[in-house]
This record gives structure tokens, sequence and C-alpha cells, in this order.
């Protein structure tokens, strides 16, 4: 039986396809599943990360839209928002419910008006601007602040490295 | 307790005393004493004046209708005030922690700025076309007949599915969902209970239900649910009213509405939390202190014997040798003693020696451990009798009641006075145990109040044991009979007696305790007067003069004399010129 979570999903993947978005494309890992996108984003010019393609997963439960998906890069990324393992923390992917003041701060947050694009978006502009209060990698927001050139270059190797998956 | 209070308390003690000597035990125990069987009604009567003669309630228990009722009286206030629906009113109240002036003062002085931080829009931002017949809805982007779209204050569409998954997985993620907002994320719309029932699921609306009643007593600063397991009964309490903050529960649990401890009348929350801290840090070391090791004879330090023979050698400084059996010093220690290891002289001597002033203070601290064990081993047994108790007036009231009734031929009202007595021990327990950690606490410097708090204490706890004792055992032999015992209306005056004695023991001994101990600086002199002259309290016949000098008669009587005589009842010690008991109101035998 189709859910209405695969059903949503669905209608996403084909108004993508029919409509691609600047700045990445997006398909299934697995034709059978549609709870598993793979996703490639292009790293925003006028960014340390221009030029390169950073592939990701997004992963969504099965009470999509509900709850927001997980999304995990595959290629390697120096981010302050971005754990080591890959996982990408920002506040739209988490639901409202783990914040005890989360009424307040509900429009960063998820809702389920968020779709793949919304969410796709909202990493690119994470891209462009980091944010290194809450960071996910502190290594990462460490250098970003306080050693910029070392943190370039770092950028700049995942980048290269990126280009050289393709 | 307020300092307030406390003056208060300790400026009308005396008016209290009459109160309390000349209504409740003056006239009908007389009665009820003389002639039991033909006045037996006058003792429940007075039982039921007793009940009604207690101070002013300060606190409501409240059941469930009773919080709804509440609940919904209050948004019904509201809504009316403001003139706004009853959702906006309630989820006003929920934002403003259920008090209505909040709401009323927040509202009146910038409505504006209330309604966009709560989220009570008075124009939808999205603005419908009458004419549409069709909508998208914002989540699933299908397109919908106008009756299955469904939207918030502020217009934005969403269909009734996606509204329901919105919803109900807010509801799953706990009280949070009293505050659901509209899911686009640039509107702040409150979503309020018409949305609610939308839901096709009970088990969701339910579990609303019960979140939006617990919020009114959770968030709500003037109630609280009582804290016995399992009780569903919520509390208010009118603060203004004064220092008692013990509230008892239609569970019949009590506690205290200020620290949600147990009730711990007369001593204070701080006190209580003070010494609950302390227990917990110590009482499990204390135990594990007490079972396994013994001090060291000399430096009082705890040793443990782990291994080997009896001759143990203290650690450095100390280095004391002794035996661990008889903890005598080991140099005595041969053949006389029954060999080196197997001591046979197991009396512990005496410590022998002239002790200086520092060895004292040594002492002294080593014995702080001993001085809490001391009040912490009694705190911790008249906790345990008390939980004793309450099983046996459970026991007594669901079996034995019964059965002695069926034995003596009695109706079961004519035994109340056992559970009356009962529920006094329990009571009193409740008190003693409180009054030691507020005896752990009470300064060493303070010596009158700390020998007059013994004083009242002793006197105390000697009456509940005799109370204690005679409910318990004196019982027994009535329950085990096989017919009727002619001594049993004795029992009955006796235990009756028992009761409403102790009861005013320990009615002298909360007021003193809550008056911090305060009769000792105002009287200090006339009290130890009275313990060099036997007739300055006790030549006092008339009944305020008895009233005022309770406690300082029965002192002086305990201290010299023989121009008393005690009470066989209650073993009060009354002047040798009274001819019934000034405490229990007993002829002389």
């Amino acid at each position: 039986m189709a859910s209405q979570a695969s059903l949503l999903l669905q209608k996403q993947l084909k108004d993508l396809c029919k409509n691609p978005v600047d700045g990445f494309s997006a398909g299934l890992v697995d034709e059978s599943n549609i709870f598993e996108w793979s996703v490639t984003i292009i790293g925003p010019p006028d960014t340390l990360y221009e030029g390169g393609f950073f592939n990701a997963i997004m992963s969504f439960p099965s009470n999509y839209p509900n709850s927001p998906p997980s999304v995990k890069f595959t290629s390697e990324i120096w981010h302050p928002n971005v754990y080591p393992d890959g996982r990408v923390c920002i506040s739209i992917l988490h639901p409202p419910g783990e914040d005890p003041n989360g009424y307040e701060l509900a429009s960063e947050r998820w809702t389920p008006v968020h779709t793949v694009e919304s969410i796709v978006l909202s990493i690119i502009s994470m891209l462009s601007s980091p944010n290194d209060e809450s960071p996910a990698n502190v290594e990462a927001a460490k250098e970003w602040r306080d050693r910029r050139d070392d943190f370039k270059k770092k950028v700049s190797r995942c980048v290269r490295k990126s280009q050289e998956m393709l | 307790m307020e300092s307030e209070d406390d003056m208060h308390d300790a400026n009308d003690i005396d008016s209290l005393d009459d109160d309390f000597y000349s209504g409740e035990t003056e006239d009908a125990p007389l009665d009820y004493y003389s002639d039991y069987d033909d006045e037996a009604d006058d003792y429940f009567e007075d039982a039921d004046r007793i009940e009604s003669r207690r101070p002013e309630q300060n606190f409501t228990i409240l059941k469930e209708s009773d919080i709804k009722q509440r609940q919904e009286e209050d948004v019904t206030r509201v809504a009316t005030v403001l003139s706004i629906s009853r959702i906006f009113a309630s989820i006003l109240l929920r934002y403003y922690n259920w008090s209505v002036s909040r709401v009323h003062d927040a509202w009146f002085a910038d409505e504006e700025q209330v309604r966009k931080t709560v989220g009570l829009l008075e124009k939808p931002i999205v603005q419908l076309d009458n004419n549409t017949k069709e909508l998208t809805c914002g989540i699933c982007f299908e397109n919908y007949p106008r009756a299955r779209i469904e939207m918030a204050s502020c217009g934005h569409p969403y269909c009734i599915s996606c509204w329901e998954g919105y919803i109900s997985t807010s509801i799953s993620d706990g009280p949070g969902c009293l505050m659901l907002r509209c899911p686009d994320p640039t509107c702040g719309a409150a979503v309020g209970q018409d949305m609610i029932s939308l839901l096709k699921s009970d088990e969701d609306k339910q579990k609303y239900a019960r979140y939006l009643l617990r919020s009114y007593i959770e968030d709500n600063k003037k109630s609280k649910w009582c804290p016995a397991p399992g009780c569903e009964y919520a509390v208010t309490f009118d603060a203004g009213s004064g220092g008692n903050y013990d509230v008892s529960c239609l569970c019949s649990y009590s506690f205290c509405w200020n620290c949600t401890e147990e009730a711990h009348r007369p001593v204070d929350c701080g006190t209580v939390a003070k010494w609950i801290l302390k227990n917990s840090a110590e009482s499990e070391n204390m135990n594990w202190i007490l079972a396994n090791s013994k001090p060291c004879p000399k430096c009082k330090r705890p040793i443990e014997k782990n291994q080997g023979c009896m001759h143990m050698t203290c650690t450095p400084p100390c280095k004391y040798e002794f035996c661990w059996l008889c903890l005598g010093v080991w140099s005595d220690h041969g053949e006389r003693t029954g060999g080196f290891y197997a001591c046979n002289r197991y009396e512990t001597a005496k410590q022998e020696g002239v002790y200086d002033d520092t060895e004292r203070r040594r002492e002294m601290a080593k014995n702080s451990l001993e001085r809490y064990t001391h009040y912490y081993e009694r705190w911790a047994s008249n906790q345990s009798s008390r939980q004793k108790a309450l099983a046996d007036l459970q026991q007594m009231q669901t079996v034995h009641i019964e059965k002695l009734s069926d034995i003596q031929c009695q109706p079961e009202s004519q035994l109340k006075f056992i559970t009356e007595a009962w529920l006094q021990i329990i009571e009193c327990r409740r008190v003693l145990k409180w009054t030691y950690a507020y005896g752990f606490y009470l300064p060493e410097h303070e010596h009158a109040k700390k020998q007059f708090f013994e004083y009242l204490q002793g006197e105390a706890e000697s009456g509940l044991e005799r109370l204690h004792q005679c409910a318990e055992k004196e019982l027994q032999p009535f329950l085990c009979a096989d017919e009727p015992s002619r001594e049993f209306n004795d029992f009955r005056t006796k235990l009756a007696g028992l009761t409403s004695v102790t009861r005013n023991y320990f009615e002298n001994l909360v007021r003193a305790l809550e008056n911090g101990l305060s009769d000792v600086d105002s009287n200090g002199a006339s009290f130890s007067r009275a313990t060099s002259s036997k007739n300055a309290a006790g030549s006092s016949k008339s009944r305020s003069g008895r009233v005022k000098g309770t406690f300082r008669t029965s002192m002086s009587s305990r201290m010299n004399d023989d121009s008393h005589w005690c009470c066989e009842h209650c073993t009060y010690a009354n002047v040798k010129s009274a001819t019934t008991c000034q405490m229990c109101y007993q002829q002389r035998r």
C-alpha cells in the first residue's frame, strides 16, 4: 500500500525531474526504495566550496513529512555543521519537540511544509555561511574561527577530492 | 515558618490554650470518664467537635471533575471579559500559566503584542477567495475541495489528513502540543482545541485532554498534584493564610505544600531539606560503618577488621594497640584474659586516664558521627514504627474491628476509639520523627533550649510509648477472648484517655517548636525558679494558672519531690492538693 509519505516523495521526485533546481541534482539510491535519496550538491559559487560536487544521502522516516529526514554526506567535507561522519546538523532537520523552548524557535525547526528542495537549499546556504556557535565538528569550527587559512586548505582538498570522484 | 507568624503564635499561645482546654478536653471527657456507659455518645460527639474545631483549612483537594470544572470556569471568565472565543481564551490561559489575572493584565496593557506573541490572529494572513472550489494543501501539495481543507486563524490551508499527521506527531512528542503553531515556518498562529477535534484517533484526543488537565495543575503556581504514588488528586493552596503548609490529601497522605516532602510540622522546610540531604549522603555510609566497624577505643575512628588476629593497631598518629573483641588495651592481654587470640574478658573496660583538652576536642570531632547516628537512628526508628502502625491500623480496620465487635458484642461504631488511638499514634510518630531532625540542628550552646526541648520530647515520647504499648499489646487478650470481657470498658477508658493525653503532649511539643522554643527566652527565669521553688508554679490551681503553667508544673515536679503524685493513667505529675489529674482528668486513686 502506498503511504502518504511515499506518495508525497514520489510527487516531489517527479517535480524535481521535470523542473530541476539550480545547485543540486536528486535521484533515488535504489529505484525500488522511495525513502532513500541520493543528492549531489554543487559547491555554491563565491564560497570556499565552489567547484565541488558533494554527494549526500537523504533518508526519510515512514512518517514523513511529520518527521524530518536525516542527511549524510558521503563525500568528505570539512564544515563546522557537518559531523566528522558526514551527518548534517542544521536546525530545520530537528523536530520541534526536542527543544524545551521549541515554540519560540518553531520557525527555524522542522515543520511538515518543508520539501526536499527547501532542505537542500538550506544545506547550500549552510555551506556558504557556517554557524560556528553550535558546531557539530568542533575542530572545524575552531579552525574556521581562528585559523582560517588552515580551514581553507582543508576545504580545498575536499573540493579537489570530490572532483576526482566524478 | 515565617518569623511574623511565630511572633503571632507566641503572643497567642495563651488564648489558644484556653480555647483548646475549655472546648476540647474539659467538658465532654469529664462526663465521659465519670460514667461512660450512659454517656457513651458524648464521646463521639466530642470527637466530631474536635474535627470541626480544627483551624480553618487553607487548602482544597481537587478531584478530576473539580479540576475540569475550575478550568472551564476560568476559560469562560477570560472569554467573557476579553470577548474572545473560548478556544482563544484557553490558549491564552495556557500561555500565562492559567493565571486569570496575568491574562487580564497583559491583554489590557497591550492587546496587539499579546495577540502576536501568543499567536491569536484577528485577521487571516492568507485571504481566501470565496469562490475558490479547490485548494492546494501546503504540506502534500495535492488539490482538495474546500471541505477537505482546514486552517488555523492564519488561513494557511492544509488538508485534513496532513493536519492529522501534524497534530498527532506533536501530541506524541509530549505536552508541547498545547503550544502548537501553524506548520508554516513564517507563521506563528496558535493551533487550538478546535483543530484537535479534527483528529480521528480517540487515543490522541484523550492524550491531549490529559495534557490540558495536567497543565492546569502543573503550570499553575497555586496547585500541585498530591505526591503520593498512584494518587490522582490535586491540591490548591491559599498561601496568604499563614505559615502552616501541611496538607492532607483525600488519599490520606499528608505532605508539605511548600516543599512536597512528607508533612513535617513542626520542623521547617529548610531543616527537613538539610536533614534529608544529610541522610542521603551519610546514611549508607552510616549503616555500613555501624554494621562492619568498631571505633578505636582511643581515638574513636571507625575501624574495619578485614583479616587476621585480634591484635589491632590503630593507624598513626593514634597507634593504639587493643583487642578487637573486648576493646581493651592489648598490653593487658595474655594468659590472664584467655590467651591472645580468644579473649574471654568480653566487657569493655571503661577508658582510664585523664583526657587533656586536645584529646577531648579530637574526641568531639569523632563524636559528631556518633551524634548524627544518635539522631538518625531515632528518626529512622520512628519512621519504621510509623510504617508499622499504618499497617496495624489497616489490619485493625479490615479485620480486627469486626472480630472484636463480634467477641465483645459491641457495635463497630463503639470501637471507634481504637481507630482513633491508632491515628493518633501514626500522627505522633510522624511529629516525633521530625523532632529528631530538629534536635540534630538545635545549636549545642543553647543549653536552656536544648534542655527544654529534650524535656518536652521526652515527655511526649514516653506518653506515646504508653499509648502505643496499650493499643498494641493490651488489646490482644480481648481479641483472643471467647466471650465479652468485663475489663473491656476499662480498656476503653484507658486507651481513650491515653489518646487524649498523648495528643495534649504532642500539641504542646508542636507549639513549642513552632515558637522556636521562645518560652525559654521569655520564661527562662521562671523556668529555673520553678525548679528550685516547689510552689512557684505548682500552687496555682486556678484554671488559667494551670494552663499557663503546664510545662513548668510538670517540670518542677519531676525534678524534686514528694509534694506531687503521679497519675496512674497518664503518669502526669500533679500537685499534691489536686484530686483529679490535671492532664487527663482521672480521679486520683
